[in-house]
């Protein structure tokens, strides 16, 4: 898992994880980013920033918006070098514990990073 | 029509009743309750197009995942992946808001992905409610604009739409169905306790297609399958089947029957052998089709009461190997339960069997089986036989049926509640017939077309290790036994012994061996 989260870095927020999880399963989805907020289930703003986070890393590609469209293309892209690591990511987190891992992984993380150095790294998770 | 202008669907069975296929650009409207097989037929029709006749293809989805359609797509063979990694598919997720903002934009997006790869196909899953309105003529003009997007790009369009009696308008359709150029049905059929899936092409136009309600299949690994109905007409040269060898005879392979028939039965006939259970019409059968391969001739045996190794020990104990003959592909037997027969399956597979083994002689074992799992009063066990009747005389094939008559001694009808007297060209009628305290076999030939014959009953035996034959009317019996020429009324339920006057007016006249 922590193997999995390092090559996962771009993934900082549970709103990034599912925004994934929801791509993979809809590889290519052309919505309204309102609708896309409904179906991941988070704030159109935070939606938002994973989808800009996402694009930056490379692993979403968003079609440039056509006048009077209010919907876009959003293609998940996982062919390029962080793709491997996402997509074994992704597969554990289309499933409610595999998710649930993850996040306690990345809680592990982040409270990792805000102690010092010497204190312990990712807390261990059992996956069943 | 050009057949560059079909577009195939690529469903097996499906093309050859839309007489090739669907007139290219045809926006078609594929209609079912949930469960109907709506989803699978429009992913097949893409993926078809797609890996088969070089027609990329966009699947539009609203409720089902993308991933889900991919993964049951496969449990068909079909790698939707690989066709979306080589550019001959797209799969979206959309919603119905977005793709009818969509359709009515010049630069629609979808219609973007659509040229990016040269699509040609299009299937959209659950269209219904696409139009916000209930009215039905705000539905039509709404769904008229949808179609004019989609025709923009010259897409020929496979759309799916939920349908049952309560979306279904007053007069049993739905508002899209004049607008669409191709309405296909598709329906579950609850047949006693099973249940039968079954499709019709409600229009489709610029082309001919076979009208009626055929039955499809779901298979595993496979797709879809489309059976013609049995009733529909097949290829003109069945109905010029009359035509046949009128000289030809085959052999019947029980001794002593060629010479009461001429020589046996004519080539492409039709022949019943009725009788009660035990009376030894299998026996008879079995004979029939050992002969042909004693004869370098090829024969199918399709039973419905008999497994096949019930049916190769039964044969061995009239000394006939038919292990030897199915191993040297002379004799091919094929057993299928009659509990869930689907006639419109059954009958594709029957057709499929005579086109590639290409039989001479058929033995069917038993039409009162095909009665009872049918119902012997309907038009489907008719029009079923018919079908039967007509693929034999088109393939030269002279077919023999078993037929259960229920009556133990003595017969009142041929046929019993089987109205089918008419489509046979012979009946042989094997019969109990109880004299003093034992039962012995008699066969009387009631009907043979284009032949002369006599109606004398005849008495047969069976022996063990040698099978069916027919006893000379002369014979050497002991006293205390008198063969049948003693006797009036054989078929009736209480024969007589004639009175010693009457023998002279028979032709078959018995010698008392006492007196000899």
């Amino acid at each position: 898992m922590r193997r999995l989260l390092a090559q996962a870095a771009v993934i900082q927020s549970a709103c990034d994880l599912d925004l994934l999880v929801f791509l993979y399963r809809h590889p290519r989805a052309l919505l309204t980013s309102e609708q896309l907020a409904v179906f991941v289930g988070y704030p159109l703003k935070d939606i938002a920033k994973a989808l800009n986070t996402l694009i930056e890393a490379g692993l979403l590609g968003r079609m440039a918006q056509h006048s009077g469209h209010a919907a876009r293309m959003f293609l998940l892209l996982l062919d390029g070098p962080q793709g491997g690591g996402v997509k074994t990511l992704l597969e554990l987190a289309s499933r409610r514990q595999g998710r649930q891992g993850i996040l306690e992984a990345m809680d592990g993380r982040t409270s990792g990073q805000n102690q010092s150095s010497a204190a312990p790294s990712l807390k261990l998770v059992k996956w069943a | 029509m050009p057949e560059s202008d079909l577009v195939q669907t690529g469903i097996k069975g499906f093309d050859e009743i839309l007489s090739g296929g669907i007139p290219r650009g045809n926006v078609i409207l594929v209609e079912g309750a949930i469960g109907c097989g709506k989803t699978t037929m429009g992913v097949e029709f893409i993926y078809r197009g797609a890996s088969q006749f070089g027609e990329p293809g966009i699947i539009v989805l609203f409720e089902v995942s993308p991933d889900k359609i991919v993964r049951d797509a496969r449990g068909f063979g079909w790698d939707l992946r690989e066709l979306e990694r080589t550019e001959r598919l797209r799969i979206v997720f959309t919603t119905r808001e977005v793709l009818r903002q969509e359709l009515q934009q010049a630069d629609s997006v979808l219609l973007e992905e659509a040229a990016k790869i040269g699509a040609r196909r299009i299937f959209v899953d659950g269209i219904a409610r696409l139009m916000p309105s209930n009215d039905a003529i705000e539905t039509r003009s709404g769904f008229h604009v949808f179609t004019e997007g989609l025709q923009r790009e010259n897409l020929t369009a496979f759309l799916a739409i939920e349908a049952s009696s309560y979306t279904m308008g007053q007069n049993g359709s739905l508002p899209e169905e004049s607008i669409a150029d191709t309405v296909i049905r598709l329906r579950m059929e609850e047949n006693q306790r099973a249940v039968t899936r079954s499709l019709e092409i409600v229009k489709s136009r610029g082309q001919s297609y076979q009208m009626g309600t055929h039955t499809f299949r779901i298979i595993e690994g496979q797709g879809l399958q489309v059976y013609r109905r049995v009733q529909a007409p097949r290829s003109s040269q069945r109905d010029r089947a009359a035509a046949y060898d009128p000289t030809t005879r085959i052999s019947t392979g029980i001794p002593g029957l060629d010479e009461l028939t001429n020589g046996g039965y004519f080539l492409g006939s039709t022949t019943v052998v009725a009788g009660i259970s035990g009376v030894g019409k299998s026996v008879m059968g079995l004979q029939y089709i050992a002969e042909g391969a004693r004869r370098g001739e090829r024969s199918l045996m399709l039973s419905l009461d008999e497994q096949e190794e019930q049916i190769i020990r039964n044969a061995a104990s009239i000394g006939i190997d038919l292990c030897r003959e199915i191993d040297r592909g002379m004799i091919r037997i094929e057993y299928e339960p009659p509990q869930e027969i689907e006639v419109d399956v059954h009958f594709h597979h029957i057709e499929r069997l005579v086109q590639e083994f290409k039989p001479r002689r058929v033995l069917i074992d038993s039409l009162s089986t095909y009665g009872s799992s049918l119902g012997a009063e309907g038009r489907i066990f008719r029009d079923f036989f018919h079908g039967l009747v007509a693929l034999m005389k088109e393939h030269q094939i002279a077919a023999v049926y078993n037929h259960e008559n229920p009556e133990m001694l003595g017969m009142t009808s041929m046929m019993g509640g089987f109205a089918l007297s008419s489509l046979v060209d012979n009946i042989f009628l094997m019969n109990w017939i109880e004299l003093n305290d034992t039962f012995r076999l008699g066969l009387t030939i009631a009907k043979m077309r284009a032949n002369a014959i006599s109606r004398t009953t005849h008495e047969v035996e069976i022996q063990n290790g040698r099978g069916m034959q027919v006893l000379p009317r002369e014979l050497r019996v002991p006293k205390e036994r008198h063969p049948f020429s003693a006797y009036a009324g054989l078929v009736s339920r209480a024969p007589e012994r004639r009175r010693l006057g009457d023998r002279t007016e028979t032709k078959d006249t018995w010698r008392d061996p006492s007196r000899s």
